[in-house]
């Protein structure tokens, strides 16, 4: 019925391409076939939302050098295990003998921490908004219950800098933005106002179900055909408009804006991303641990920078499905079930098929 | 096979938080033992959606409760 309105909403003849952001929302479109339900003139573009899909090689190879010290047990979550740096994975320095243990929360680490007393544990810590709130957590039990040998190398990124980078690039044609539900659960709403402010493309806010996703398309649509251009939320029952105060306070304390950070295929942006702060700083493994961090660019092959920026599709890649697979990755796209290779690999690959044909 | 993200997303990093029910609480520490829909029992923090108490549903994040989970999709969306 939803897929209905949206045929009704959309006007015949104009293209529209929205940027789902999320890596979470890539992955529920195609694990549910949400595309299939658009009509043509409607297209779905796969934003830069998955932290491990904009990961440069360099931060890999910093937290392997790391990994590597005798002292150390390092801890990351599985996604990050498969990454490929210049010269192998964390899975690959784990064969070699580093103590790489896989976790499912920062807690998790700081519990390893304390039943080893004389080891250092160091948490290889990514993510967007949603994850950064659970580091900031963990970082201050760490140092309210005095735990010595707990360490983190922090890699948590923030959303808005990059939407802006892409906003700001020249090959991008975009109508509208499907904007991230459970980083709004941290930020709100609010920060994302300067989209349809600035640069004139509406956002709704969505969640994971698919018809929360038809839903929000709808609403965009529904904008752009009244002329209209807001920020607008439907996964209200979750996100409130300004966010979570309590996280974002734990995150001011803990954190501070790096001045700039690499992102796969967009380049440097500066301040997108998160460090210790000066009252953290005994707990920063990057101070502790000396990190080669030398910038390595991404395989010449890999098109995942186009691939995050939307201009294209994944299966336009030239090394999609043949080189570059979930189990042998090239890019960074295609590791996690939340990249938009990955994600089009494991549940695309059939609807394609049948385009071909028919 | 150890290592890997074995659902059909991750937990961690995918940026979705996973409903879970507050079994007990751990006032002194804002902690909550809570249980997951596949029957799994995880420590969460809870400092982010106090006051919690047992039986609420929350939306679990790297261990971390970050809202409360409301129901799955609303009466409005499905009309």
């Amino acid at each position: 019925m939803l897929a209905g309105e949206i045929a009704a909403t959309a006007e015949a003849g104009r293209h529209y391409k929205l940027m789902e952001v999320c890596g979470g929302h890539t992955h529920s479109i195609y694990k549910y076939g949400v595309d299939d339900l658009l009509p043509s003139n409607v297209e779905l573009v796969h934003g830069p939302g998955c932290p491990v899909c904009v990961i440069p090689m360099g931060r890999v190879d910093d937290g392997i050098a790391i990994a590597h010290h005798d002292r150390v047990i390092f801890t990351c979550f599985g996604d990050m295990m498969r990454v490929p740096g210049s010269d192998g994975t964390l899975l690959d320095a784990k064969a070699d003998g580093a103590d790489i243990r896989m976790i499912y929360s920062p807690l998790d680490a700081l519990r390893i921490a304390k039943s080893n007393p004389d080891r250092d544990v160091v948490f290889f810590a990514i993510g967007f908004e949603t994850t950064a709130p659970s580091t900031a957590l963990t970082l201050k039990r760490a140092k309210a219950e005095g735990v010595p040998n707990f360490f983190c190398m922090c890699n948590h990124v923030t959303i808005v800098p990059p939407l802006r980078a892409l906003l700001d690039s020249p090959d991008l044609r975009l109508d509208g933005f499907i904007g991230p539900g459970h980083v709004s659960t941290i930020v709100g709403v609010r920060p994302f106002e300067f989209i349809p402010a600035d640069y004139g493309k509406p956002l709704v806010t969505a969640g994971f179900e698919p018809l929360d996703i038809l839903q929000a398309i709808h609403m965009i649509l529904g904008q752009l055909a009244d002329g209209r251009c807001e920020v607008e939320n439907q996964y209200k029952r979750v996100v409130p408009y300004e966010g979570n105060r309590a996280a974002l306070a734990a995150m001011a304390e803990v954190f501070e804006l790096r001045p700039h950070f690499e992102w796969r295929g967009l380049g440097f942006i500066s301040q997108s991303a998160l460090r210790l702060s000066d009252d953290y700083s005994e707990l920063d493994a990057e101070l502790r641990y000396e990190v080669p961090g030398v910038r390595v660019a991404d395989p010449k092959a890999c098109q995942c920078g186009e691939v995050l920026k939307g201009v294209i599709k994944p299966w336009e890649c030239k090394v999609f499905g043949t080189a570059c697979t979930p189990e042998h990755a090239i890019g960074t796209c295609m590791v996690s079930p939340e990249g938009a290779c990955a994600a089009y690999y494991n549940y695309g690959r059939y609807a394609r098929r049948k385009e071909a044909v028919a | 096979m150890s290592g890997f993200c074995q659902d059909d997303h991750c937990v961690t990093c995918g940026d979705i938080a996973e409903p879970m029910k507050v079994v007990r609480i751990d006032e002194g520490r804002e902690l909550a033992l809570c249980s997951a829909p596949d029957g799994e029992r995880h420590t969460v923090e809870i400092a982010f959606v106090l006051p919690v108490e047992a039986g609420d549903e929350l939306l679990v994040h790297a261990g971390t409760a970050i809202a409360r989970a409301e129901e799955e999709v609303s009466a409005e969306v499905r009309r």
